[in-house]
Parts: structure tokens; sequence; C-alpha cells
């Protein structure tokens, strides 16, 4: 017999809440362009594992799944916002049920070098309603931590500019029709830069001044886990762990 | 003097539904009549699913969830390519399936009505819909017959059969709800 949802959702909070177990935790690295996430999100895993966590990292759009049907249409530019918005849903979507809550399950700890909060300020920053967007995401897997890695757009621009062009979408020249990638990407981090700010006091992130050193950065964040890995699991994950769990392990009968 | 503009008129988009591509394609050409009316827009035209089918095992079978957003972004692809030109140059399409099939498999899966719902509002509605209740035996092909060959369980215990039998009841409890 099917277990119901309201059973699923039970034994996720049984699981999760469970005392005597070093629970899963799932820390988020959000951030544009050029904010140095990626740097803290090594040097975050290298003192983690110093600690001894056992530590899984995944990062945005790289499902082996569904990341080379992405490819291949970016490869053409051949994608609208809507098509851009659900096929990074479906990647985020499969790493969720693949990568992200099995780790969990297991008690590790899941560093996401990029969140859906990525998807929702490049979505909305490509003129889709933030409301459609997020409801892609449902049911919402929340991390116990969010990093917001602030800089400014002139930051960025300059970071990413120095060291390579921006390609076709990172640049937005899908949305700002503007022919020079280095301009279009200005113009276009602006906005996303500005969905972010929006997103990181509406799901209260933790936001790090990613203009500081690298040093002070990386001792900021090391202070800010250990004060807030102690936090209670929210149950508002249980519906996307119930969903996993009804899905899990068996294959459909034929 | 202003011409007018007749074909304009004519633009219209018809819906066929149903778990049974074979049947589908058969319906939507008796509805679209003449092809020079106008054209069927099919699953898949953006080839997101052909290229599903040949990925390794090692990446992981989608979710019903999954083959959603996949089916919702190759429907977006046919809107821009197929169905909205079509239409403003005042023709008729049916787009066979369109978001009754999707919709009626993700509540066989059990998946929630706000949430698919929500999935599609970037759709229009269709001027006519229509529902396709035949089925053949063992449905391989189509977004139906794939998604229960390829997905994990779902909703686990139930059999390929079932999500298809699911689906096809579904669909039927749309429109006998809406007649």
């Amino acid at each position: 017999m099917r277990p119901t949802p309201a059973a699923l959702r039970r034994s996720a909070r049984a699981h999760f809440t469970d005392p005597t177990k070093r629970r899963g935790l799932l820390v988020a690295f959000e951030g544009p362009d050029g904010s140095g996430k990626t740097t803290q999100r090594k040097l975050f895993k290298t003192w983690l594992k110093s600690e001894g966590y056992d530590v899984v990292t995944t990062k945005w759009n790289s499902s082996d799944l569904i990341k080379p049907i992405i490819k291949s249409r970016k490869a053409v530019r051949a994608l609208s916002p809507e098509e851009f918005s659900l096929l990074h849903g479906a990647d985020f979507r499969h790493r969720v049920e693949q990568v992200i809550l099995p780790a969990l399950w297991e008690g590790k700890l899941v560093i996401a070098d990029r969140f859906l909060f990525t998807g929702l300020a490049r979505d909305v920053a490509r003129g889709l309603d933030l409301d459609w967007v997020l409801k892609l995401y449902e049911p919402l897997l929340w991390p116990d931590l969010v990093f917001y890695f602030a800089v400014s757009p002139v930051t960025s621009g300059k970071r990413v500019t120095a060291m390579r062009m921006p390609n076709f979408y990172e640049a937005g020249q899908d949305v700002t029709q503007v022919d020079d990638p280095v301009e279009s990407y200005q113009r276009f981090i602006a906005r996303v830069i500005r969905e972010y700010e929006s997103l990181a006091l509406i799901f209260n992130m933790i936001t790090v001044d990613a203009e500081q050193s690298i040093g002070d950065q990386h001792r900021q964040i090391r202070q800010l886990f250990i004060e807030g890995q102690q936090r209670a699991w929210s149950d508002w994950n249980a519906d996307a762990v119930a969903e996993w769990l009804a899905t899990k392990g068996n294959g459909t009968e034929r | 003097m202003t011409k007018a503009r007749p074909r304009a008129a004519k633009a219209r988009l018809i819906a066929v539904d149903g778990v049974d591509p074979a049947a589908v394609l058969a319906e939507a050409r008796a509805a679209l009549g003449s092809p020079a009316r106008g054209g069927i827009s099919k699953w898949d035209a953006s080839g997101v699913f052909q290229e599903l089918a040949v990925a390794d095992r090692e990446a992981g079978a989608p979710s019903p969830r999954t083959l959603l957003l996949l089916y919702a972004a190759d429907l977006a692809f046919r809107l821009r390519w197929q169905i909205r030109p079509a239409l403003s140059e005042g023709r008729t399409v049916v787009a066979a399936p369109y978001v009754d099939t999707a919709i009626a498999f993700g509540r066989a899966a059990g998946l929630k009505p706000a949430w698919l719902t929500n999935l599609f509002r970037f759709a229009p509605p269709a001027k006519e819909r229509r529902v396709v209740h035949a089925r053949a035996a063992g449905v391989k092909d189509g977004f139906v017959g794939f998604s229960s060959d390829r997905m994990t369980a779902g909703a686990a215990g139930r059999t390929r059969r079932r999500i298809v039998d699911e689906t096809a009841a579904q669909l039927r409890h749309r429109f006998d709800r809406r007649d």
C-alpha cells in the first residue's frame, strides 16, 4: 500500500529532527557573477572537511540529465525567457531529487553554488513574473543558511570582463538587444543585482560584503556558519522531502 | 481605402488531448480539415524528449515534476515557433497535445492542481478543446507513454499501466466537468 503524503511528511520530520543523529545541512552561496562566491565556496568546503563534515557540492545547471539539453540550446541562442526558466527549473528539480535530498538524508552537508534564487533573479531580470517563477520551484526546499555575496554592478562587470568575454545569455543579450556583450552585461547585471537585493531581504539571506578581502569574507562565513548551524530544521521542507520519499527507490513497475 | 484582413478573423487555436498519440493525431487532422487552413503542432517539436531518450541511465530517471517542466519548455518552444506565428497569420493551429494531457498526467502522478495550473499559465487558452478517449493497448509513444516508461515511480507503487489509465481517467474527468 502506498504511504499517504501525510505519513511521508511525518517520516521526513522524524528523520530530520532526530536528536540522536547529526542532521543534513544545506548551505547556499548566492550572488551575481564576479562576486567571488566560488572562491569562498572552495575555502569553506576545505575548512568544513577539516572539521569532519562530509561535504557534497552542487552547482547551478549541472545535472547530467538536463545540462546537455540546455547547453545545446544556449549554443545556438535558441532560448526564450520562458524556455530558459523552465529548463533551469527542470535541472534544479533533478538535482534536488538526485543529489541534494539523498545527501541531506544521509546526514551530509550540501553546499549549493547558486540555488533557486539564481533562477528567480535572472528570470525576473528577463521580465518574467516572480510569482510564476517561484511556483515553478515548488515544493520549495529552503536552505539552512543562504549567504548572499553582495557586489555593485560595476565591480561585477570589472571582475567578469577582466577574465573573459561574457557569453550571450550571461550578458543578457537575449533581452537587452545590445550587440556589445560587455555593455549588455553591465545593463543586465544591474537588473539581476536589483532582483537579488530584493530577494535577500524577502528571504532573509545573510549578506556578505563581497568587496572585502577574501580572508575577511572567509572568517565571517565560518563565524556565521558556526552560529547558524544550530537552527532547527525548517518544517517548510516537509513537502519537498515527502515528494522525494514517494519517488525514491522504486522504479515504475511494468 | 483600407483593405480588410479577412485571414486574421480565421485565426483559431484548437487543442486536441489524449493519451494515445495516434488517435490524437487522427483527431487533429479531422479538426484541421484542409491542410491549407493551417497546421498541427505536435509534442516534442523542440527535441527535448528526443535528447532525454538518449541520455545515460547514470544521469538518473526524471520525476513526473521534472518531466512536466520539460513538457512546458517544449510547449513554450511550440508557441514561439509554430503556434503564435501561425495564429498571427490568421491560420488555424491544432495543438495535439496541448495542456490538458500534461495536467492529467500530473494529476495521475499525484501533483497538486495549483502547481499544474501555474505551470501552464503562459499558454493561451484554446478556442476549442477536444479530447480523444480512445486508447491503444500499451501506449508507448507520445508524452504519456514516454514519461510512464522513463520516470521514477512518481507515485510509488503505481504501475506504468496504472499511470496511463489514471491519466486517461483524469482527462475524462476534466472534460466531463467542463461539459
